[in-house]
């Protein structure tokens, strides 16, 4: 169960201009990894390439031994849904439903709505979000909602939870709870987390830390 | 998908309200013009199919032109020139080949009945009072299986008619204008002869004015004896057991080209010009309002897909496909579509309802109860129905395919 990236490099625009330079990366299963960089050092776009959001211009991804590449949309589509939790810099929470609805959107897609009602509630539970459970999004704090957003990520009980920027629109207090939520993830479910930060100080708290500079890896 | 679909609808009523009501009006306007045009059509074709013959036999009438008088008058010259051609029309108010016409028609299996007939201009008179008519012999109880006169009768009956005797049922309109009672004796005169006394055995009322305050009925006989035409009749009137068979019977036995020939169709040809007119009125008024309703469906959708787009990618990255995404707005669509008609439906029912208790009167049309008459076919329901789930359909595939093809990874780059 890993992460295996081979000559990976990504290009954008007419000429093509190259944001990701001939990336090699391994990942093991249960490491807490930060992608850290300056602005437009590609570390985002690492990021979606190794979620199977974005596809490589070439080299080869390899999530637990599938090439992403070769894998049709369905098969992306159920791997995602099943393995891998998303997290952004905004909740993108959905407004029109409660916090409890949003948590179990992948169970409803996966046709797990029941077997995950349990989990959820165990989940607001833990994250001191009970009482929040059946509000909209809306009526959440900012810290609330991105909580709810992690909790969204976790329903699946996902092998890999891919955060980009998730203390960006938090306030320091709110970005530290969050980092220990992750880091209390990875410690007692094994989840395997590839996290995107700007901040040193939230790096921190990955086990190891990857720094990009100009689409290239600098440290490991 | 149903669930996601359903609850952003709700999220958004006034939105949701406002383009439900584009079709609820689409589907009523049908419902309405259709129930109201094709009641009063069923009846017109009632009307037209039932109060007459569904096929006439008449004398063939043929113009008059030299090249057809030349060769008769003078068949040896071929240098005759006039001064004044030959012109005018052959009229022949007899049917000339009527025992040929009834050995055909005895042995078609086809018809329902028929029935000799003659029909003259009359001078009707009461008293003082008189009034011009077209006095019509017919064969009473033929003639009642051929058309439904019997059905027609207000006032007396129509067996009382009767193969002789001098009996007459007159129109409503024509009795009302000359004062004309039941068991009245009224004088009747074809300018052929003397003038007959009528015994009036009844009236009747077909709805159509041009027929209730013109026409009136008398055995054959009479006529015959009226116009001293003794044996000769005018036209022969046929029923049909399937009215359908009507264009092809016509065809068959106008290819006989012994007289003419004209179903009830020749004869109301412009009623049923105006029933295709009715029908291009109706479709496009409903296809434009469902065409303006799609539109805001369209825009709504459209407009709803950009408000939507993190939410569409973050659903995409948790596992929803883009077919997924795509039902959702076809769902909502599909939704509308079927709630804005069958409420149009309902409430397009209930407005026909109320209409078919408003008094209807016309002096050229009238109906047997006074009031609207509207249809309440199935087939109108079925084509609001269809006609609303058609065009929300079509307006949401368009945002719905759009929305299915965004990428996450674009929305969440901030490139959409």
């Amino acid at each position: 169960m890993s992460i295996v990236l081979t000559n990976v490099t990504k290009s954008f625009s007419k000429p093509p201009i190259p944001m990701i330079k001939n990336i090699n990366l391994t990942i093991e299963k249960g490491e807490f990894v930060s992608l850290t960089g300056k602005s437009g050092s590609g570390k985002s776009t690492l990021l979606y390439l190794i979620s199977s959001l974005d596809m490589p211009t070439s080299g080869t991804i390899e999530i637990d031994g599938n090439n992403i590449s070769k894998m049709n949309s369905k098969e992306i589509h159920s791997f995602r849904n099943k393995n891998m939790g998303f997290i952004f810099q905004f909740h993108y929470l959905l407004p029109e439903f409660t916090s409890l609805e949003n948590v179990l959107m992948p169970a409803r897609k996966a046709g797990l709505l029941k077997e995950k009602l349990i989990l959820a509630e165990e989940l607001f539970e833990k994250f001191d979000l009970k009482e929040k459970m059946h509000e909209p999004p809306g009526r959440l704090s900012g810290g609330q909602q991105q909580r709810v957003a992690i909790v969204r990520s976790m329903i699946m009980n996902p092998a890999y939870i891919f955060a980009d920027e998730p203390t960006g629109s938090l306030d320091s207090s709110n970005g530290r709870k969050v980092m220990e939520i992750f880091k209390s993830i990875n410690r007692e479910d094994k989840t395997t987390i590839i996290l995107v930060t700007h901040d040193t100080e939230f790096a921190n708290y990955s086990s190891r830390k990857i720094t990009l500079v100009d689409g290239e890896i600098q440290t490991i | 998908m149903f669930f996601i679909a359903y609850r952003q609808m709700t999220a958004r009523k006034l939105q949701t309200f406002l383009t439900l009501l584009g079709i609820v009006f689409g589907s009523i306007a049908y419902i309405v013009i259709s129930g109201v045009l094709l009641g009063f059509r069923v009846y017109l074709l009632e009307q037209l199919v039932n109060n007459d013959a569904h096929i006439k036999i008449t004398p063939k009438v043929e113009i008059i032109t030299p090249e057809k008088v030349y060769p008769l008058l003078y068949p040896d010259n071929k240098d005759i020139s006039w001064f004044v051609p030959p012109s005018g029309k052959r009229d022949n108010s007899e049917l000339r080949n009527a025992a040929h016409w009834f050995a055909i028609l005895k042995d078609d299996e086809d018809i329902e009945a028929f029935s000799r007939q003659f029909s003259i201009r009359a001078i009707v008179s009461k008293g003082t009072q008189s009034d011009a008519a077209k006095l019509v012999g017919v064969e009473p109880y033929k003639h009642s299986r051929v058309t439904n006169i019997s059905e027609n009768i207000v006032t007396g009956k129509y067996s009382d008619l009767g193969e002789t005797g001098s009996k007459i049922i007159i129109g409503e309109g024509l009795s009302e204008n000359l004062g004309i009672r039941l068991n009245d004796t009224i004088f009747l005169s074809s300018g052929m002869g003397k003038t007959l006394p009528f015994k009036v055995v009844g009236s009747f009322r077909t709805g159509n004015k041009g027929i209730d305050d013109s026409v009136c009925y008398a055995s054959l006989n009479d006529v015959q004896l009226l116009n001293r035409t003794s044996g000769k009749i005018s036209t022969i009137s046929i029923r049909l057991k399937d009215v359908n068979k009507v264009k092809i019977k016509t065809k068959e036995w106008s290819r006989l080209n012994l007289e003419s020939v004209e179903s009830w169709e020749d004869t109301n040809a412009s009623f049923l010009t105006i029933f295709k007119m009715q029908d291009t009125i109706r479709y496009s008024v409903t296809i434009a309002i469902l065409v303006i309703s799609g539109f805001g469906i369209y825009n709504i959708l459209n407009v709803l897909i950009n408000q939507k787009k993190r939410e569409i990618a973050i659903l995409r990255s948790i596992g929803f496909e883009s077919k997924d995404i795509n039902l959702i707005f076809l769902i909502q669509g599909v939704i509308l579509g079927l709630v804005g008609s069958i409420l149009g439906m309902l409430v397009g029912y209930l407005i026909c309802l109320k209409l078919s208790t408003i008094s209807f009167s016309s002096p050229y049309l009238s109906t047997k109860t006074g009031k609207m008459l509207i249809s309440y076919d199935l087939k109108i329901y079925f084509q609001a129905f269809f006609l609303a789930i058609f065009s929300t359909l079509l307006a949401s595939i368009l945002p719905a395919r759009s929305a299915g093809k965004l990428q996450p990874i674009e929305i969440i780059r901030g490139e959409l």
